[in-house]
Parts: C-alpha cells; sequence; structure tokens
C-alpha cells in the first residue's frame, strides 16, 4: 500500500490543480472562521461580561470546536471537488484502465484512493485542530472548570463528516465517471437531501429523517450560533451521538462496499 | 514449445450483444501472433479480457500455465487500444509511474525512450504530444523492464508510414530477441510480414487459428484471355483439362483454380488450348491477395 501511496504522489504532485483545489481547501478552513469571528466580535453589541446575550462566546473555550468545525462544514464541497476530479481524472484519460493493466489489482485501485480520502481527511482534521486551538485562545482566557480538550470532540465529528462527504464524492465518481455530471449530481444530492429532511421533519415531524445519508453526519455537528435559541435540546443530542456514529459507520462501510465492488465487478 | 498464453472458451456478452463466442487458443512461447479481424470482430475485447480491463462472460485464461494474476501483467509490456497517460505530465513523468506500478526502477525509461525517439520531447507534457508520439509513448511504455511477453493491440495506429515501418522492424527485432508477442491487427500486411501464427476473428467467433503459412495460405491461378468472341471456344477446350478446381469469369479473362494448388505449367496450358484450336492473347500467372483470401475467410 505504501509503494501505491508513492505512485498516488507521483500523479498529483505536478498536478496544478490539485495544488489549487488543495490550497483552497485549507486556507479556508481557518478563512470561514476568521470571517465569522470578526462578524462575531464587530457586528453585535457585547455585554458586561464581553458576551453577546444571544450569540454568546462561540469562539471561546469550549464552544469554539464546535463553532470552527460546524464553519467549517460548509465548505466540505470543495475538498470534494479534489476528489471528483482526481478520480474522473482517471476515467477521462482512461489511466484507470492502464494502471490494471501495467500490474495493480482493481482492488488495490480503488484501496489507495479510500487512503488517500482517510489521510485528506485527517490533515483538514489537523488544520481545524490548529483553527480551533487559534482562535479558542485568542478570543479568551479559559473560564473557570473549562480545559482546552473540552469539547474537542468536535474535531473527530468533523473527521467523520468529512470522510462521509469524501466517499460520497468517490462513490458517485466511480458510478458516473464524468466529472461534469458527477459534480452536478453531488450538487443536486446534498441539496435534495438538506430539502428532503426540512421539508419532512418540518412539516410531518419525522424523526427518521435525521438518519438519511447526508443528514446523520450533520447531526454531529450542531448549530454554534444563538445557543440559548436553538440548542433547548442539548441533553438529548448527547445521548444520541452514538446513534449518530453507529449510523454514520454504517453508511461509510455501505459506501466502501459498493464503491469497491463497482469498480472490482464491472468493465474497466 | 510451451505456451505462454493458454485461452479456453472465452464468451463475452455486452448486454444482448455476444462480442466473443467460446473463443478458444493458445499463443506458443517465442512466437509472434497475430490476432486478425475486421473492426467489430471483438480483438480488442479479447485482449481487454486477457489483461483484466473486461470481464469475461464465461470461459478462462492462463498465462504462463498460471490462473491469471497482477504479477503476470507486471511483467507483460501492453499496449491497448489507445496510449493512456496523465495529460498533464510529461513523457518521462508517465513512464516513471508506469514503471513504479510495474515493480520497475527509473534506469530503463532512457533507453525506451532512446527507442522510441522521444528523448528530446521527454519533458514535454504528453497533451502537447502528436496522435504519433503518444503512441510511440505507449510502446516505450510497453518495453520498460523489456519484458519476454508484448501485447500489441493496433500498434501502427496514428503512426506516418516511417513510423509504420520502424514499428513493424522493431516488432521484427523483438521477434529475433525470442520474445512472445501478441499483435491484434485489422491490417493483413501488418500481420503477414510480422506475424507467425495467426488466429482469425470474425463477429467474435474464432475462424481459424494456427501457423500464419498454413491459415492464410496464397493460393496461385491462371488467368488467360482471348478475342471475345472465342469465349465459348476457350470455355469448352478448358472444361477438358484435369484437376481444375473452379474456372471463373473476371474482366473478360477466365481464372483456373487447381485442386490443391498444384497448378499447371503454363506452356501445357497454351499447347492444350492452341491444339483445341483456341488462340490465347493473355496468359499469366497470379497470387491471390492475402485481402482476398481473408475476405473468403470472413466472408
Amino acid at each position: 500500500m505504501l509503494s501505491a501511496l508513492k505512485i498516488e504522489w507521483m500523479k498529483v504532485k505536478n498536478y496544478r490543480t490539485f495544488w489549487i483545489l488543495l490550497g483552497i481547501t485549507l486556507v479556508s478552513i481557518p478563512g470561514i472562521n476568521y470571517m465569522m469571528y470578526n462578524i462575531m466580535d464587530n457586528k453585535f453589541p457585547k455585554g458586561k461580561n464581553g458576551r453577546n446575550p444571544i450569540f454568546g462566546s462561540p469562539f471561546a473555550f469550549p464552544d469554539v470546536w464546535n463553532t470552527v468545525t460546524w464553519n467549517a462544514s460548509l465548505l466540505f464541497i470543495i475538498p470534494a471537488l479534489l476528489i471528483i476530479t482526481l478520480t474522473t481524472n482517471e476515467f477521462s484519460f482512461k489511466t484507470h484502465r492502464q494502471n490494471v493493466i501495467d500490474g495493480w489489482s482493481r482492488q488495490l485501485f480503488i484501496g489507495v484512493k479510500l487512503v488517500e480520502i482517510l489521510l485528506f481527511s485527517i490533515l483538514c482534521t489537523l488544520i481545524i485542530v490548529l483553527t480551533a486551538l487559534g482562535f479558542g485562545l485568542i478570543a479568551n482566557k479559559l473560564g473557570p472548570g473549562v480545559t482546552i480538550e473540552q469539547g474537542s470532540r468536535m474535531a473527530f465529528f468533523y473527521f467523520v463528516e468529512m470522510v462521509s462527504y469524501s466517499m460520497i464524492a468517490l462513490l458517485l465518481s466511480i458510478l458516473i465517471r464524468r466529472s461534469g455530471l458527477t459534480i452536478g449530481v453531488f450538487f443536486i444530492y446534498m441539496l435534495a437531501e438538506q430539502i428532503f429532511v426540512l421539508f419532512l421533519r418540518n412539516s410531518y415531524h419525522m424523526k427518521w429523517v435525521d438518519y438519511m445519508p447526508e443528514e446523520v453526519t450533520d447531526m454531529l455537528l450542531p448549530f454554534p450560533y444563538a445557543k440559548t435559541l436553538f440548542q433547548n435540546n442539548a441533553a438529548e443530542w448527547n445521548q444520541h451521538i452514538p446513534v449518530y456514529l453507529a449510523i454514520s459507520a454504517l453508511y461509510l462501510f455501505l459506501y466502501c462496499l459498493i464503491t469497491s465492488r463497482r469498480f472490482v465487478k464491472v468493465d474497466l | 514449445m510451451s505456451n505462454i498464453l493458454s485461452i479456453q472458451s472465452i464468451t463475452k456478452f455486452y448486454g444482448p450483444i455476444r462480442a466473443l463466442h467460446e473463443v478458444s487458443f493458445d499463443v506458443p512461447s517465442g512466437s509472434v501472433f497475430g490476432v486478425l479481424g475486421p473492426n467489430g470482430s471483438g480483438k480488442t475485447t479479447l485482449l481487454g479480457i486477457i489483461m483484466d480491463v473486461l470481464r469475461a462472460s464465461s470461459g478462462t485464461y492462463s498465462w504462463f500455465g498460471e490462473s491469471p494474476s497482477e504479477r503476470q501483467r507486471q511483467k507483460i509490456g501492453t499496449l491497448l487500444e489507445t496510449p493512456n497517460f496523465y495529460h498533464y505530465l510529461s513523457g518521462e513523468k508517465n513512464l516513471q509511474i508506469a514503471a513504479a506500478i510495474k515493480g520497475r526502477g527509473k534506469d530503463d525509461i532512457g533507453r525506451v525512450l532512446e527507442i522510441v525517439k522521444l528523448t528530446e520531447r521527454k519533458d514535454s507534457r504528453f497533451s502537447t504530444y502528436s496522435l504519433g508520439m503518444k503512441q510511440r509513448l505507449a510502446i516505450a511504455s510497453c518495453l520498460l523492464g523489456n519484458p519476454s511477453v508484448l501485447v500489441f493491440d493496433e500498434p501502427t495506429n496514428g503512426l506516418d508510414p516511417v513510423g509504420i515501418a520502424y514499428t513493424r522492424e522493431l516488432i521484427r527485432e523483438l521477434a529475433k530477441e525470442g520474445k512472445t508477442i501478441l499483435l491484434a491487427s485489422h491490417l493483413l500486411d501488418e500481420v503477414e510480414k510480422v506475424c507467425t501464427h495467426v488466429a482469425i476473428l470474425q463477429k467474435g467467433q474464432l475462424l481459424m487459428a494456427g501457423d500464419v503459412n498454413i491459415v492464410l495460405t496464397n493460393e496461385d491461378f491462371i488467368e488467360l484471355g482471348v478475342e471475345a468472341e472465342s469465349q465459348e471456344k476457350l470455355r469448352s477446350a478448358l472444361s477438358g483439362l484435369l484437376g481444375i478446381r473452379q474456372l471463373k469469369e473476371v474482366n473478360g479473362h477466365v481464372q483456373l483454380f487447381f485442386d490443391n494448388g498444384s497448378i499447371m505449367d503454363l506452356a501445357e496450358i497454351n499447347r492444350h488450348c492452341f491444339d483445341q484450336g483456341v488462340v490465347l492473347n493473355h496468359l499469366q500467372l497470379r497470387k491471390k491477395s492475402l485481402e482476398s483470401k481473408f475476405m473468403e475467410l470472413t466472408n
């Protein structure tokens, strides 16, 4: 696997689009948080304790973990674009066939793509951790009884969500093979599921929509602003985390299974 | 002579379309084996199956007497259909990737680039290459690590006449080195000039397979001509000759085909006709073209 990863590196290290999309992904994580931090800091009046009575201090420990990860999760389309571009390039150039002809097994070809997603997600999660630490330390001194690592499990939830979105992007790339169409379907699916979930949840109070593929990982990162207004059921959310994680893991397993079986079984 | 590749009863369906039907043949070690057939006969499908990029609907194949695996493919140089490379990388970097997948070092890249005369353009992006250069780079990739078995699918596609001649010469040179070469082509003269063995496919069915001199035997025939008014007389004179298998009229001439290739002497035919009162104004020994033979086999 290590030699396969080295070959994957050889494929992308001189590819300008890879560096542009990777750069945008990595810069956008602190970037969007900096933007939100400025809005919170400058646009809303603060009370005597330095906190806005409605919004609180979303960039102070421990809430900063939730805030930074949630903000970054708005931009999952960028890493997904990178995954889609790299995968559909193989189909456009027919190099997926050539790699197999030259001596890779089909399992290795798809396996190394899955490992790439894991490595890429770990890299983004590291940036998340650094960003959260940076903003948390800038925003305030630690209050009584608050530690830096408190709430840091959000970084792990971000990782799960990042892997999930990337896996959906890989699955669609393997199924559709064309970059433009894959990006279009990915966008439409993301949007359609959100609309579907909102409609059924608000109109019919259906709880099962929380377990839809995209929504179940979204549930891991709750809306971080104005918690006093929106998070009146924090205890219930806390109780549901193992369920969300278990169902997310089940989806990830299914994505892996379908992606691998598809690539291994069909004509290339 | 042991077999490098053995194909047994391979059938391939694309939905309701049957692309290959029960194809079986063996490729002997050290042979230049041509897979011949018109467009759409299943040549590329067959090569795709034995290189694991297509799945056979039924049937099996073995390389080097063993079940197929990726390790075996690493030992085979293959050019299948079109040259497949990363467009944004240079020719040399593309070869580095191919060499790494084949489990070989970078040492051989300079040699193969020199063979296909691409050394000067090794740093240019693949997307800037002409069709012929792309094809030559694909051949270079096949030669990486000096493999003992090569699979070429239409290797002269996109090459200019010089490139075609050069590639044929290269294949001959590789054959002389004792390499086994599997060559798919619809170009008969290409197969005739370089192959020792041939398999002929038509609409997915194997028509014949074996030694090229047996499968594609050049059949000789005699062409005779007389004045228009003597045509009937000539036909009746020839009907008395022994050993004639077929008599055809083509463009005012009569063509004579003999049993088992046992062709008659031209002087003897001339004398026979003269004795029968027919004066020939055209008498020529002709060779049936490979194209005609191929058309005969595939129609």
